[in-house]
């Protein structure tokens, strides 16, 4: 991420001597960079596309940045930790060996045993409230405050990135981890019911049966809208780390933003609020197991995040782009 | 540099005002409608009878404010719409103070019996008094008057009622339990047959309203409304009588087709409709063939039953449909009686049904007050009340009418 600072500039900035990032590396070699939280994560320098022109190197930047997002173990230890919980629920139900009861326990716990497709659903519905917030937390707001933490904030706007494109460059990459996140969840809970539990043809909310390739494009969807979902909180996670230097602030109050969002949906006195709160509808993916398709609760889940993006998205902008580096 | 900073945060201000603009603008841009040219309620009344409409598919969205409290969240995915019929599993499984199902016996007991129904069991009465608080929406597909779905759409549950010419199928995807009912040749829609609570249809439900329309109402034609982006005429029927606890009952028929759209009910002295049912969307081309075929999912609990011939309906109350709709009529014992007509009818259960299920729920014990000589149910719309002997009367009426009724018997 600090691989545009041109060499020359280095010496010239107190502290620069204390990270690797600043040393002039071969392309694709890593250097081990130190954060303020104590974890020792790698930042691949990609030192050739310094000479890229800009729309290339806006590119390459995005890829960086992906790319660092990607090798932290931080990363890595959460996306495992959201890949443990199907595994968990689909153990869980295999060996106790009495049959749920259906209409206890989350949506569909009950015809896990019937279809091991269900792992991923069921493992979706108990991470959205909480599991899902927290790690989106955890990368939303580690997003600006991180860089300015660990002192690399400055170095990223010393070369020619506009702090616009630097913004955008972070919310895509946390976009990415959304992605990710869901698609893990889904992926290892069908692993999982695949290896454990029968497989086969789908019951749908509406009692008719769909086939395996018609369940499945319906999961993609799925995965679509709940990482769609999570969009808003995104943006409203990098508009809370740019107000502050500590990364740790910004994450825990992302995700209390999201569980007041949640305490304030569930109380019926405030029902002309909930259409306007970004976790409405998190759990409306269901309708996309209705036949035919509910499609009304996707459209409308889609321009509330679109509205909260563009809303927190301007917010950052103004408050980034005003805003002293100081470190 | 530091004087255009505040030029940074034009977009922070500009967009929420956009979005709030987009969002003020485009349901205001939805209700402008041309007018329509003025017709009188007899004309209104022979649109609604001259409609054509036969195919649709559609959301409906019913909302009933009736004074009720709320039952608990766990009631509603559960035991929406569950059968009416006292043949479903029985455990309500619920943390909630749930009734014990006295009147059903599990999944085996009613496949293959004749007469309609057991009697209103305590699980039935929770079910429908969940249809008569908050806000429900449904998916209705129509396809002649034979072929019908009705799915009930709860977050991550759905309950459907499919009718395919004499077979009629209840599914709940929550309990994974389905119901088959086989209606005899001749029969009228599977909403009225199955006596199953389920959202009714805006159609439905004003035909009930039109049905009494007699000289006991006035009949007159509001200002064009706008339901599910269609132009309406906004028909208001308000009672003569003074003693009924309806105040107006306001029904927008499209002006293209005739057909109902919405159904709202207004107390008596209420500025808000207290039960409004209408749609929110509309399509009225043919829906397709595959939603009216159901084939139960593997893994269902199927309970069978056979629908003989019922008696023919003994009049219901005008209002008092949601409340009666538990209610069995297929035993001579437990005809309903009714007495007066119009808007201020009584319905009068005698004794012999399964009240003692009604009075011994403490669901209905929570809800009711102890008057004298039994216990009373209030909503703004109607009034139950139950003798301590087991009569059930009930109607738009005041508890005090309910009472004297009661008494003069």
């Amino acid at each position: 991420m600090s691989s545009e600072i041109a060499p020359e500039s280095a010496p010239e900035h107190p502290n620069a001597g204390d990270t690797a990032a600043v040393q002039p590396l071969a392309a694709g070699a890593s250097a081990e960079h130190p954060l303020s939280a104590g974890a020792s994560t790698e930042h691949p320098l990609d030192g050739a596309y310094v000479a890229l022109a800009r729309p290339r190197a806006g590119w390459a930047f995005l890829g960086s940045e992906i790319a660092v997002l990607f090798r932290r173990r931080r990363t890595w230890v959460m996306l495992i930790a959201l890949a443990a919980i199907p595994v968990l629920i689909a153990v869980a139900v295999r060996i106790s060996s009495a049959g749920s009861t259906p209409g206890r326990g989350p949506a569909f716990l009950g015809q896990i045993t019937n279809n091991g497709l269900f792992v991923g659903l069921v493992a979706l519905i108990i991470c959205i409230p909480l599991f899902l917030p927290l790690t989106i937390g955890v990368v939303a707001g580690d997003t600006i405050a991180g860089e300015a933490s660990s002192s690399t904030l400055r170095y990223l706007l010393v070369a020619p990135v506009g702090r616009a494109r630097l913004l955008l460059v972070k919310f895509v990459a946390a976009a990415a981890f959304c992605v990710a996140a869901t698609l893990v969840i889904i992926v290892a809970g069908a692993l999982i019911g695949a290896a454990l539990f029968p497989i086969g043809s789908v019951t749908l909310l509406s009692g008719d049966t769909v086939s395996l390739g018609e369940a499945g494009v319906r999961a993609l969807l799925i995965a679509a809208y709940v990482t769609l979902s999570l969009l808003g909180l995104t943006a409203i996670g990098m508009f809370i780390s740019t107000l502050t230097d500590i990364p740790v602030g910004a994450m825990a109050a992302t995700v209390v933003v999201s569980i007041i969002s949640q305490v304030l949906d569930s109380l019926p006195q405030l029902d002309w609020l909930h259409p306007w709160l970004f976790t409405h509808y998190w759990l409306d993916f269901a309708d996309l197991l209705r036949q035919p398709i509910d499609w009304s609760s996707f459209g409308s889940n889609a321009l509330l995040q679109l509205a909260y993006v563009a809303v927190f998205g301007a917010l950052a902008f103004g408050r980034f782009s005003t805003k002293d580096i100081l470190s | 540099m530091t004087n255009n900073k505040w030029k940074r945060w034009i977009p922070a201000a500009v967009i929420p005002v956009v979005i709030a603009g987009v969002a003020i603008a485009v349901p205001l841009s939805a209700n402008a409608t041309d007018s329509l040219p003025t017709k009188s309620p007899q004309d209104v009344l022979a649109m609604i009878g001259d409609s054509t409409v036969t195919a649709f598919s559609g959301t409906v969205e019913q909302t009933a404010n009736l004074g009720l409290p709320e039952l608990p969240a766990g009631i509603s995915a559960s035991s929406l719409g569950a059968s009416g019929t006292g043949s479903g599993t029985g455990s309500d499984s619920n943390a909630s103070p749930s009734p014990s199902s006295t009147g059903s016996s599990g999944t085996s007991g009613s496949s293959g019996s004749s007469g309609s129904a057991a009697g209103p069991s305590a699980a039935d009465v929770s079910s429908a008094l969940q249809l008569l608080t908050g806000t429900h929406t449904a998916r209705v597909y129509v396809d002649g008057a034979t072929q019908q779905r009705v799915q009930v759409i709860d977050q991550l549950a759905e309950t459907d009622l499919v009718r395919n010419g004499s077979d009629v199928w209840q599914y709940d995807s929550s309990k994974q339990t389905a119901v088959h009912t086989t209606l005899p040749a001749k029969s009228g829609s599977a909403g009225d047959n199955s006596g199953d609570a389920t959202v009714q249809t805006p159609e439905q439900l004003a035909q009930k309203f039109l049905d009494d329309v007699d000289p006991t109402t006035n009949v007159s034609v509001g200002g064009d409304v706008t339901v599910a982006g269609r132009s309406a005429y906004d028909l208001i029927l308000t009672p003569q009588a003074t003693d009924t606890l309806v105040g107006s009952v306001s029904i927008a028929v499209d002006s293209a087709t005739g057909l109902p759209l919405q159904v709202s009910v207004t107390a008596r002295g209420a500025a808000d409709a207290a039960f409004s049912t209408g749609f929110t969307a509309l399509d009225l081309s043919t829906p397709s063939a595959d939603l009216f075929s159901f084939t139960p999912p593997a893994g269902t609990v199927v309970t069978e039953k056979t629908m003989t011939e019922k008696p023919a309906p003994t009049g219901s109350a005008a209002a008092g449909s949601g409340a009666a709709s538990g209610a069995p009529d297929g035993s001579a014992a437990a005809k309903p009686v009714v007495t007066g007509s119009g808007w201020d009818a009584i319905v009068e259960l005698p004794a012999g049904t399964d009240a003692s299920a009604l009075t011994s729920s403490p669901l209905l014990g929570e809800l009711t007050t102890a008057v004298d000589g039994g216990h009373v149910l209030s909503t703004t719309l109607v009034t139950v009340l139950v003798t301590d002997d087991g009569r059930v009367y009930a109607g738009s009426v005041s508890a005090d009418q309910l009472q004297a009724a009661a008494a003069a018997k």
